[in-house]
């Protein structure tokens, strides 16, 4: 009885979750699919979407993988605090997080001035793309690499230096080896986070073919003309990849 | 505690009994308007309820949709449309007590930000290199009406023949609605929009200064006002839409909408 009842209820969450996005893939024939991919608008945001991405995620490991070893190691006051700082932006609504930017790094936001005497105008930009990304991409990397850096049995580290090697190489050959899979799947949830990134960046970067329309604005901006095969592939297409990286995550994921 | 709640209850209860029957000494009407008036029409009732003792309910929607519910018995007293399209359908299926009557105008307009970044003084500077120009995407019927009107002044007032490329070539963004391209005008972070003039809230308003398009070019919206043939309450109906087309026209003003 108990057995039947905990069936019925997965199958009906379970149906839940798959069927819409199977129904993606239904509604269109492997042709219109194509056409639908191959269209400019979406190739067109494909390429910027890989572009911006593949930016924000370099970004995203080289500033964030010194900040997840320091929230890992380092002994001081207020590092909770850091801790739960860099978490925000996961919390954060998107169109929440949009609007601060815009308040700090727009024409008139706090840093606007500044930024205005040596000829930087981000609102608009692909930069701000990037930006948004990295703000909401962010926290699910330096999360995972934390993580991952306190797996690290610091006994090994201690050998490493009693053997007369630097922090640097210590890190380099001991603690990022031993830390590999949590680097791996937290870059790839960011890189995901970064990719379905909208709300944010259409508040902050605006939209413009080439420029700020990334794949989600696309699928958004198909929708609302009616371009709903154009849509509908874009769609599929970033459920597919959605697929991968969860896929990937599992795979990289320290059991 | 839980006797006192429901003595509340039952206040409450013979307040919202009491209410009906008063507003019934004058009657009450109901009023299908376009979604663009919610503001105007909702400031403007009270005034009106207090004038003629009678009591308005408001069903806002578009007015296509209003337009087919009419059609459908739905028991409006009055239709005000924001086009005269969807008033002429309800006219010609004779659901009409009389002639609509036109009670406001909505018009595009340039939009620029009071410190004016991009140093814009007429609509022809639009076309400048390097002014940033917010527009809602062209599949949004504001960012079409926007293109169209660039396009028909092309070579027209002074302008270049290639105007309206010149513009496309400055827009920033294509903004997803009208109301976004108000804020990121008013924001300072585009040069220049184009919005309807009633997208200039009060609240935009404070940061923007507004230019018109030269006469003829821009395409103007005209709202008309109707009493329903099927009217419940005819004679509320009646007044409420003379009350519109005089001590009403201030409320609409105050949300941006020109006289007709």
């Amino acid at each position: 009885m108990i057995r039947a009842g905990l069936i019925i209820a997965s199958a009906i969450l379970l149906a839940f979750i798959v069927l819409p996005l199977a129904g993606l893939f239904i509604r269109l024939t492997p042709g219109e699919f194509i056409a639908g991919l191959s269209s400019q608008s979406a190739r067109t945001a494909l390429g910027l979407s890989a572009f911006t991405t593949s930016v924000s995620l370099a970004l995203t490991l080289g500033l964030g993988t010194p900040l997840a070893y320091v929230l890992a190691r380092g002994e001081f006051r207020g590092r909770r605090l850091l801790d739960a700082l860099v978490d925000l932006p996961i919390v954060v609504p998107p169109a929440v997080a949009g609007l601060a930017l815009l308040l700090i790094f727009g024409r008139f936001g706090v840093l606007g001035p500044a930024l205005r005497v040596v000829g930087i105008q981000l609102s608009f930009t692909t930069a701000a793309v990037i930006m948004a990304q990295i703000f909401v991409g962010t926290p699910f990397y330096v999360r995972a690499a934390r993580n991952g850096f306190l797996a690290v049995d610091r006994t090994l580290e201690a050998a490493s230096s009693t053997l007369g090697m630097g922090p640097l190489r210590t890190f380099a050959y001991v603690t990022a080896p031993l830390a590999a899979p949590a680097l791996l799947g937290g870059a790839v949830l960011s890189w995901a986070r970064s990719l379905g990134e909208f709300g944010a960046t259409i508040m902050f970067a605006g939209n413009l073919a080439g420029v700020s329309q990334t794949l989600p604005l696309a699928v958004y901006l198909n929708l609302q003309s009616g371009d709903l095969t154009i849509a509908t592939a874009v769609s599929a297409l970033m459920v597919v990849l959605s697929l991968a990286t969860i896929l990937a995550v599992r795979t990289f994921e320290p059991r | 505690m839980k006797r006192r709640s429901f003595a509340a209850l039952l206040a409450a209860l013979a307040v919202l009994a009491a209410h009906p029957a008063a507003a019934a000494d004058a009657g009450k009407i109901t009023v299908f308007a376009a979604a663009s008036l919610r503001e105007a029409f909702e400031a403007a009732a009270p005034a009106f309820t207090r004038k003629t003792g009678i009591a308005v309910t408001f069903s806002f929607a578009g007015s296509d949709t209003l337009a087919a519910q009419i059609s459908q018995g739905a028991p409006a007293d009055v239709f005000a449309s924001a086009n005269e399209a969807q008033m002429k359908k309800v006219a010609d299926a004779s659901l009409l007590a009389g002639e609509a009557t036109a009670f406001a105008r909505n018009r595009l307009v340039v939009i620029v930000p009071k410190a004016n970044p991009g140093n814009v003084k007429d609509v022809g500077d639009l076309g400048r290199a390097g002014v940033k120009v917010v527009l809602a995407a062209p599949t949004v019927p504001v960012g079409g009406y926007a293109r169209a009107t660039f396009a028909k002044l092309n070579g027209t007032n002074g302008l270049p023949a290639d105007f309206s490329s010149a513009v496309e070539r400055n827009v920033v963004s294509s903004e997803l609605d009208v109301k976004a391209v108000a804020t990121k005008v008013s924001l300072g972070e585009g040069d220049a929009g184009v919005v309807y003039t009633t997208d200039v809230t009060p609240a935009i308003a404070a940061n923007v200064d507004i230019m018109t398009f030269p006469p003829g070019s821009a395409p103007e919206a005209m709202y008309p006002i109707a009493v329903v043939k099927a009217a419940p309450n005819s004679a509320g109906a009646q007044a409420f839409v003379d009350f519109i087309l005089h001590d009403g026209q201030a409320f609409l003003k105050a949300r941006g909408f020109l006289s007709p």
